[in-house]
């Protein structure tokens, strides 16, 4: 009798570690099958303007590649237009020369460096290089933290009004 | 007949310890209060060891209980009817909404989320996304699954369960505020605006 | 000879006294108590009901009949969203003007995303107050615990349901609703991250999401609610004998 019911709970045993592993390998399957795969255009590097073009104050933007092109410390950098808060596209001001979110209210200065609202840092960059046909790539598929808020933050004042103040 | 004092429907509420009925009376809460082998002087016909599967009970009263066909079946008929009446003829006079094609360079200002939402949208605007978006609704969603095995008392009415109520109550009024101020008191940039004035909400 | 239905004068019953009747109804004339829980045991549509309840649970005041009323909703949800799904094509290229066709061109089209849309909402609506009304009536109490768990689960498939719709139609509401939903995503701990992109199956609201949430709109979730609904109604009925000794000293 207990040498039955030893070899019952031991095929018992077995078979619900069968059943773990079996769910464990499908979750694990499914989780890398719906990983994205890699793209072309936005996702992956967008060609976009020659070094020249970035103005020296102030953004251009580069719509494909969803970003601003723009210089600090002399650097050319690319911002990833998505707020660092909940993803909303930030607009930039061009009477006050900050980036200014419609949807929860952060603002960040001209070189992406956070001033207020919820969001959590400055503005993300991707990785900006020069081409072999001399024009700037944006390498939209991978992303630069933005600095913490407060982290040296370049103290430039805003040019003029708020966009934000005057609604939409 | 001991034995069919068991199987009267009408009998005390504990029946398994009715030995002593005035303490059985005095004391409401009898889960596990005595073991059912303290029948020892009865005639028993046979015994189930073990709790009743669906815990504590009392029979029901014959006369208590109806038929569900149709004393049930017909309310429900009505009930099904009259919400489905209900959806019908709303959809005869408001149009669900489309607004323009979906554009990734622009974002609406004010960027609304769907009403039920609304609260979680208007506490994202005030704390940062891991509390407001992630701690919140996860303890929300935890502290609902865990509801009946904190609140183990077996009692129902309000008066006796006053902490469960009033906290359940409490986070009600705060969410149902919350969502009202999201869905119709938020407009451009996430400000204050009033509906009577400015209408921002989306459905 | 059909001893049942014998001597019934009206055409219905004559029907089910023929031969093929009688092999598709098998429940009982109704006459007594006894042969109406017959026919209530052998008819299919009946078994997710119990044969009797308490009569304190009859009344609109019990249960404001709203769990019947959300799982109608579901039902009218399934109906209108099959009907929509014949129009529609998930592809940001298409979608959109699959809506707009739908609402101008298709006759009822807009009367049957109306439909959708409103049963949707009115069904978050009524699960929510479902679950307060379940609270105060303290119906969440040993033995139903888990079946407050499963209501629980069924309310966040619902609003998974309701949040997965809003992005089909691809305009600016959706797109942007969904752009700051996913994004919250990517603020839980360590799989954060992975969590989003799995969502949105990029790094942003495109094809992809699109393509997911729809998968997720029209067969997971549904079938999630179909196999926790069908859960929760059946601990429903095995419950719904009970007489519960609540102990109430003044009850």
């Amino acid at each position: 009798m207990s040498y039955n019911m030893k070899r019952r709970a031991f095929v018992t045993r077995v078979g619900q570690f069968g059943a773990g592993l079996v769910a464990i390998a499908g979750g694990l399957t499914s989780w890398d099958l719906l990983q994205p795969l890699p793209t072309s255009g936005f996702g992956g590097k967008v060609r976009s303007i020659p070094p020249g073009a970035v103005p020296d104050e102030g953004v251009i933007e580069v719509p494909a590649a969803r970003s601003y092109l723009g210089k600090v410390d002399g650097e050319i950098v690319a911002f990833s237009e998505k707020c660092t808060h909940l993803g909303c596209r930030v607009p930039y001001c061009e009477s006050s020369s900050q980036f200014e979110c419609p949807c929860h209210g952060s603002a960040f200065n001209r070189v992406g460096d956070y001033l207020t609202g919820p969001a959590p840092r400055g503005m993300d960059q991707h990785p900006v290089e020069v081409g072999d046909d001399g024009l700037l790539y944006i390498d939209t598929g991978s992303k630069i933290l933005g600095p913490a808020p407060g982290e040296n933050l370049h103290d430039i004042a805003p040019t003029g009004p708020s966009c934000v103040a005057e609604g939409e | 007949m001991p034995e069919k004092k068991l199987m009267n429907k009408n009998s005390p509420k504990d029946v398994v310890t009715d030995k002593t009925p005035t303490a059985s009376a005095a004391t409401p809460v009898a889960i596990g209060r005595k073991d059912p082998a303290l029948l020892e002087g009865r005639r028993v016909l046979g015994m189930v060891p073990g709790k009743p599967v669906a815990g504590q009970r009392k029979e029901p009263a014959e006369d208590d209980m109806v038929m569900v066909y149709p004393h049930l079946l017909v309310r429900h008929a009505v009930a099904a009817m009259s919400v489905l009446l209900l959806v019908l003829l709303v959809a005869i006079f408001f149009d669900a909404p489309l607004r323009a094609i979906a554009n990734p360079t622009v974002t609406p200002n004010p960027e609304k989320a769907p009403w039920y939402f609304a609260a979680l949208q208007e506490l994202l605007a005030h704390f940062h996304p891991l509390i407001a978006g992630v701690l919140i609704p996860g303890a929300i969603i935890l502290g609902l699954v865990a509801l009946p095995y904190i609140d183990r008392s077996v009692f129902i009415l309000a008066s006796h369960r006053k902490v469960a109520v009033a906290t359940f109550t409490t986070f009600m009024v705060v969410w149902i505020a919350l969502t009202i101020v999201g869905f119709a008191f938020r407009g451009p940039n996430w400000g204050w605006v009033w509906p009577w004035q400015e209408w921002h909400g989306e459905l | 000879m059909d001893v049942m239905n014998s001597g019934e004068s009206d055409l219905m019953g004559r029907v089910r006294a023929t031969r093929v009747g009688r092999s598709i109804w098998r429940t009982p004339k109704k006459v007594t108590p006894r042969d109406r829980a017959a026919g209530h045991w052998s008819s299919f549509a009946l078994h997710i009901y119990p044969v009797k309840v308490r009569k304190a649970e009859l009344g609109f005041k019990y249960s404001w009949y709203l769990g019947v009323i959300s799982t109608v909703l579901f039902g009218s949800l399934v109906v209108s969203g099959v009907w929509l799904m014949f129009f529609f094509v998930p592809s940001p290229g298409q979608a959109y003007t699959n809506i707009q066709t739908l609402q101008t061109e298709v006759p009822f089209g807009q009367y049957l995303r109306n439909v959708h849309r409103w049963s949707a909402h009115l069904m978050v609506l009524t699960v929510a107050m479902h679950m307060a009304k379940v609270f105060y009536r303290g119906a969440y109490k040993a033995p139903r615990e888990f079946n407050w768990v499963i209501g629980v689960v069924l309310l966040v498939l619902t609003l998974l349901m309701s949040f997965t719709g809003y992005l089909l139609p691809w305009d600016q509401l959706a797109y942007w609703a969904v752009t700051v939903g996913t994004e919250m995503a990517a603020y839980v701990p360590v799989v954060g991250d992975r969590v989003q992109s799995l969502l949105l199956g990029g790094n942003t609201v495109g094809q992809a999401t699109l393509l997911r949430f729809y998968v997720l709109h029209v067969a997971v979730l549904p079938l999630a609610i179909v196999v926790m609904l069908t859960f929760h109604l059946w601990r429903w009925r095995k419950d719904s004998m009970l007489d519960f000794d609540r102990g109430e000293p003044d009850a």
